[in-house]
């Protein structure tokens, strides 16, 4: 393994490592456009000169591996000019358009002039002037003039997705990125290109003025939109809601793991928050149309389950659901005796998975609902509701009138069914036919852990507070099971958890802290890796097709 | 959480850039044999583009996005890649021109040689500007970058042919001279 030397300090990387990389071991910056630790060496920015001991001239430091006893300087006067000279070069086109540019405040150009460049400006002439707000597919906007040609966005396309819709044309100060004439960024993943623009070039549609970047809080969590789980911030917007009319979540953003997504999120997670502040959002219990006080609320459902058999009760569970509220409605249901408890609602048009991060069960708990035992038989409940032995039915997040079982038998199942209570965040055609709604916190409104496809056990955080009486799936599922003398492990979700690591065996072992912000895997289940980018696997079959001939 | 996906790039590009299929373009079978002749050449098949799309444009008359494409798919390119090679280039021509095309140099020894009242003699007895073609289709006049005949300024690639040490007089028999 090499040892390099990077301003005075040793350091020993593994082979293959480039000089950004060992340096940024070592907690140096060397700034950057171009280069991208997901995507190939393009070498095309020249921001991240470096000199090197007998190099005659400076050098790119992504484009150089660390070679032992190799010594790096990040901080001479030379490099200090040539950087000085690249920002001048970068920045001769580019407009000054700061004031109206949704990147302002988490630009590279902006950071690095301050850093790196801080020079008068020279320029007289006209700058070239480029089209401006072209729309690139549904979630990305294009401003041309902005860019400085780094081709990350390119390269995106060419060795992740493999779809290769975008291509620098022309040449000289005319170059622009842009797609074939006619086409469409239309894949799955367009919105990570917005992620790696270190610029104002390509911006997010959907976030598009919104909210200045400086207004927001960034808070760690797992996306909910599939079985994957990825790992992602989320941006609230709490310092100016009413710049985005209202609107508490302003974006997703994928945070680097290596083990799930590494540095991307699709596009059905990226904008798949949309329901977090829409119109829809149940904030109160009500009875039949009428508004409910909480606790008037909670009693009504402590007496259906009290009063009532268990034979006559089920329980339509959610795998929406983090493991502690699922963990939580365990205990309800063997306290009273229920057993007819389940999960898995079909939905209305099944989906697949795609060809990298997003899987066919839109839910991000079904590994977690599976292992905690509420695997129950969903149609055999259905059944069992149409016969006439259901008196109590709690629904939790499905709408089973859209669900993929024949209209015909949910509406006869529901016409016979005593009382229906819905538990959710947000209305649907099941919540209007119920007899009793309670409200539940969306996923950035509290604490939790959800268990991947894959067995890895990840939590997430609360971005903002729960709307009106919105209560997690635990608190609300412990209330219950306390007023029905059940045993309740506290007031936390963590409490949850770690009543859950001692009960059920693959969770042993694990707790908030040995999760962390990475994850861990369920006892027994093997460590996992980001899956391989379609290109790159397009790309390896490939190869392995030339040798073979 | 049960999002539609919205749709994946499985369509091919040309369907999804709302091109015509592309009945006409098509090479024959001797070219395209050509095609793969030319491929081999490289270590990376990718090498042969430029001949290929010079002979797309021969063939086809210009390069229109649906010659890029159907070239992109002879090499299994995206159309996006294609195109990037044939905007770089001015050598290819993205409308179509003229049957025949004057290229007048007017860089630094043909300018201090008079290129620019050769371009203007040019655009005088054609009736078009640079860069354009004559309404019937006989001529296309560009201005061109060095075309390394500096010792022959000002000079002009007419067709295939460098026309050398130019005079209007000699500018109008080159212009009979194309039919």
């Amino acid at each position: 393994m090499p040892k390099v030397t990077i301003d005075g300090k040793e350091i020993e990387v593994e082979a293959g490592a480039n000089l950004i990389e060992a340096a940024r071991r070592l907690g140096i910056e060397i700034p950057h456009y171009c280069y991208h630790p997901g995507l190939s060496i393009a070498g095309q920015c020249r921001l991240c000169m470096v000199d090197i001991d007998k190099a005659p001239r400076p050098t790119i430091a992504c484009n150089t591996l660390a070679a032992d006893g190799m010594v790096v300087h990040t901080e001479t006067d030379r490099v200090k000019e040539t950087r000085r000279s690249i920002m001048e070069f970068h920045l001769i086109n580019h407009p000054l358009d700061c004031p109206v540019c949704d990147q302002a405040g988490e630009c590279w150009l902006q950071i690095y002039y301050m850093k790196h460049g801080l020079y008068d400006p020279r320029m007289t002439d006209e700058k070239v002037h480029k089209p401006k707000a072209v729309p690139l597919g549904p979630h990305v906007m294009l401003d041309a003039e902005r860019c400085i040609l780094c081709s990350r966005c390119v390269r995106f396309c060419d060795e992740i997705t493999g779809t290769g819709e975008l291509g620098i044309f022309s040449r000289g100060d005319r170059s622009e990125i842009g797609l074939f004439p006619g086409q469409d960024l239309e894949n799955n993943y367009s919105g990570n290109v917005v992620d790696i623009c270190p610029v104002g070039a390509l911006t997010d549609r959907d976030f598009r003025f919104q909210v200045r970047v400086w207004y927001l809080d960034t808070t760690k969590s797992i996306c909910p939109g599939c079985a994957r789980g990825c790992n992602i911030d989320v941006h609230v917007n709490r310092k100016r809601p009413h710049h985005a009319g209202g609107r508490r979540v302003a974006r997703l953003k994928p945070r680097f793991n290596d083990a799930v997504n590494a540095w991307w999120i699709c596009d059905v997670g990226r904008y798949g928050f949309g329901s977090v502040d829409d119109e829809s959002r149940i904030r109160f219990a009500r009875q039949r149309g009428q508004d409910l006080t909480r606790d008037d609320a909670l009693g009504l459902v402590i007496a259906a389950l009290r009063d009532h058999a268990p034979d006559e009760i089920a329980i339509l569970a959610s795998a929406d659901l983090a493991n502690e509220d699922l963990f939580a409605l365990r205990r309800l249901a063997e306290h009273r005796g229920i057993r007819q408890v389940a999960f898995r609602v079909p939905p209305a048009t099944p989906a697949a998975d795609d060809d990298f991060l997003l899987r066919a069960d839109r839910h991000p708990n079904s590994r977690g609902a599976e292992i905690i035992g509420l695997d129950g038989d969903a149609a055999a409940i259905l059944a069992r509701c149409r016969a006439g032995s259901i008196k109590v039915l709690w629904v939790i997040g499905h709408d089973i009138t859209a669900a993929g079982w024949p209209a015909r038998d949910v509406a006869d199942a529901l016409e016979h069914v005593g009382s229906i209570i819905y538990t959710g965040t947000n209305d649907n055609g099941t919540s209007a036919l119920a007899t009793l709604v309670l409200p539940l916190a969306a996923w950035v409104e509290r604490d939790g852990t959800f268990t991947n496809f894959l067995g890895r056990v990840q939590r997430f955080r609360a971005a903002v507070e729960p709307l009106g009486d919105a209560l997690a799936g635990w608190d609300l599922f412990g209330r219950v099971l306390g007023a029905l003398g059940g045993p309740v492990a506290g007031g936390r979700a963590e409490l949850w958890f770690r009543e859950l690591a001692r009960t059920v065996p693959a969770f042993d072992g694990l707790s908030y802290q040995s999760i962390g912000d990475g994850g861990a895997m369920l006892a027994g289940a093997a460590p996992t890796t980001a899956p391989e980018p379609p290109a790159r696997r397009a790309n390896a079959a490939a190869s392995v097709a030339e040798v073979s001939r | 959480m049960s999002n539609g996906a919205p749709p994946t790039s499985s369509r091919p590009p040309t369907e999804r850039a709302g091109l015509a299929a592309p009945a006409t373009i098509k090479f024959s079978p001797e070219q395209l044999a050509e095609v793969r002749r030319l491929q081999g050449l490289y270590p990376d098949a990718r090498g042969a583009l430029l001949p290929v799309l010079h002979m797309a444009q021969d063939t086809f008359g210009y390069l229109s996005l649906e010659a890029e494409a159907y070239v992109a798919g002879l090499f299994g390119l995206s159309p996006a890649h294609v195109h990037e090679v044939v905007t770089f280039y001015t050598l290819y021509f993205q409308q179509p021109k003229g049957r025949h095309v004057v290229g007048v140099c007017h860089n630094l020894s043909c300018h201090l040689a008079g290129a620019q009242d050769i371009l203007r003699h040019f655009e005088a007895r054609l009736g078009i500007a640079r860069g354009e073609t004559t309404d019937d289709g006989r001529v296309t006049l560009q201005a061109v970058e060095c075309l390394c005949a500096c010792e022959a300024a000002p000079m002009a690639q007419v067709d295939d042919r460098y026309e050398m040490q130019l005079t209007p007089e000699k500018i109008d028999r080159i212009l009979d001279g194309l039919r």
